[in-house]
């Protein structure tokens, strides 16, 4: 009943539900962080909330200077693309001489100015969508702090309050599950948050020493596609593939790029994605990829990133069953 | 050390009270009022009576009483069977509860009545401690009741956000147990003897 009431309410208000979702996960992020600093000897929350306004005052500064970069870049990538749709459509009549040559059927294809056209439609549908997305990203820079002030303020309490929701013959266990719930999603979110950070940096940085363009963009395109596993490191290196294959300019190496992209994901699988988010899930590796390929099927991307968590919560609820069930035989 | 105390040292060192508007004295106050109605004024007065937490200063009880989960059970309610898996230590706030034991835990007979506990007393405190823990026993309520629960999760959070409280509570819990571990090898002691006298009767 409870958790239909909720659905219901998140689908009929995601103006509200999708702001609260998402300083819920941050809030996830940073408790472990708060624990630590305002708990022992040393316990100052006013210190704590001082410092943790200046360190997102602080924050923002690079922030926007990528923001900057990345408006730059794309602004380099748009004005570039009349000059790739020149080298696709060469590209594209070489291989259709070919084709002559060899087969003698003409093709009568036109695949490139086919998608340059989509592409254009699309582009101006964003544009005319961009008024709506910065109101609502000021909705949000507006409500997300304002959720995060009182998750950190009255959680405990929220919780508690819920709780009473819950029948007596399961609250113990309930109660005791959702805890276990809460601090593997918590812990799962910081070691993908942290893994994605280490990926997207190492990217950039290493694309800004060969000189590779677009560092900055593709450095963040990289960090938020390892989120996906497996998949994502394949799609965050195809921007960087397509604009070294379509590059006239020979300072420019597909080798180069190619052992940065691999360098990055090879220390990311040996030794970040291994020490932080297989330790902290606690699930064996198998099990990871099988429950990856359920995710997909049953949720898509969503599917594939949340489905680690439920995994480890389901392996809890198993052990207690379990040990229920070894009693009473 | 209690408000009042840090308040009187202050005084007497000469500091004198501070100009500022001091909130969690204000809060104290205000929670601590005997005119109050606040359920968590009641849960002050009646920890301050409770004599495992006696040495939990005015601040200390206020703290862990923010721990707290209030479960209401009615009369002949089973609040926990024998067998299940344990996660709470329970405080009596009003009404009382039996304790039931049977040779066959998990049946559905609840067994025989052990004993009555009372309004300020306390039970499930292994389930707390132990990692896997089963309850030892089945409890009911009596008549209408009210407990007052403190489970693991909220025992590591404590560790965590108040580690001087929770270790504290942690040693008043060890303790508890230590009372009733000492009980028992007294029971077990006069049960021996008992049945040597009854061989020797035969």
């Amino acid at each position: 009943m409870m958790v239909a009431l909720t659905l219901g309410f998140a689908l009929l208000f995601p103006r509200l539900t999708l702001p609260f979702g998402f300083s819920y996960i941050i809030y996830l992020m940073l408790r472990p962080l708060t624990v630590k600093l305002t708990s022992g000897p040393m316990k100052q929350r006013g210190l704590f909330f001082g410092l943790l306004a200046l360190g997102l005052f602080f924050l923002m500064f690079p922030f926007l200077a990528t923001i900057y970069n990345t408006e730059t870049d794309l602004m380099s990538l748009s004005q570039k693309l009349p000059a790739v749709q020149k080298i696709l459509q060469d590209k594209f009549f070489l291989i259709k001489v070919k084709f002559f040559e060899k087969y003698g059927i003409r093709l009568n294809l036109d695949p490139v100015n086919y998608m340059v056209s989509k592409a254009e439609v699309y582009g101006t549908n964003l544009l005319a969508t961009i008024p709506a997305y910065l109101s609502s990203i000021f909705e949000w820079l507006l409500l997300v702090p304002l959720f995060l002030y009182f998750f950190f303020r009255e959680s405990s309490h929220f919780k508690q309050l819920m709780m009473t929701a819950i029948p007596n013959q399961i609250f113990e266990k309930a109660y005791v599950l959702s805890s276990h719930f809460n601090t593997k999603f918590s812990e799962y979110i910081i070691a993908k948050f942290i893994e994605a950070t280490i990926v997207g940096t190492l990217i950039t940085v290493s694309l800004l020493v060969i000189g590779f363009p677009y560092p900055f963009i593709l450095g963040f395109i990289a960090g938020v596609t390892n989120i996906l596993p497996y998949i994502g490191p394949i799609i965050g290196f195809l921007p960087a593939f397509f604009i070294a294959l379509l590059s006239q300019d020979p300072d420019i190496t597909m080798w180069g790029m190619i052992i940065v992209y691999g360098i990055a994901n090879l220390i990311d699988m040996v030794l970040v994605f291994p020490l932080l988010v297989s330790k902290i899930v606690n699930l064996h590796p198998i099990i990871v990829v099988v429950s990856i390929i359920v995710g997909s099927q049953l949720g898509g991307i969503i599917g594939m990133i949340v489905i680690i968590p439920f995994i480890a919560f389901f392996k809890i609820l198993f052990k207690e069953i379990y040990k229920d069930l070894s009693v009473q035989v | 050390m209690s408000y009042e105390k840090d308040i009187m040292e202050k005084m007497e060192s000469g500091e004198g009270p501070s100009d500022r508007l001091d909130i969690p004295i204000l809060k104290y106050l205000w929670d601590a009022s005997p005119l109050s109605f606040g359920s968590k004024e009641n849960y002050h007065e009646f920890f301050k009576k409770i004599s495992v937490l006696s040495s939990f200063s005015d601040n200390e009880v206020r703290i862990f009483t923010k721990y707290l989960h209030r479960r209401e059970f009615s009369s002949d309610e089973i609040i926990f069977r024998q067998g299940d898996s344990g996660y709470g230590f329970y405080f009596i706030f009003n009404g009382s509860v039996n304790i039931y034991a049977s040779q066959k835990p998990n049946s559905e007979d609840i067994g025989d009545l052990v004993i009555r506990l009372e309004k300020r007393q306390y039970f499930g405190e292994m389930g707390l401690l132990e990692e896997f823990n089963r309850r030892s026993a089945s409890v009911v309520a009596a008549e209408n009741t009210v407990l007052l629960g403190i489970f693991k999760p909220d025992l590591d959070r404590m560790l965590e956000l108040h580690p001087v409280i929770g270790a504290k509570f942690l040693r008043e819990t060890a303790l508890i147990m230590a009372n009733r571990m000492g009980q028992l090898t007294r029971d077990i002691i006069n049960l021996k003897k008992k049945v040597r006298e009854l061989e020797q009767k035969i």
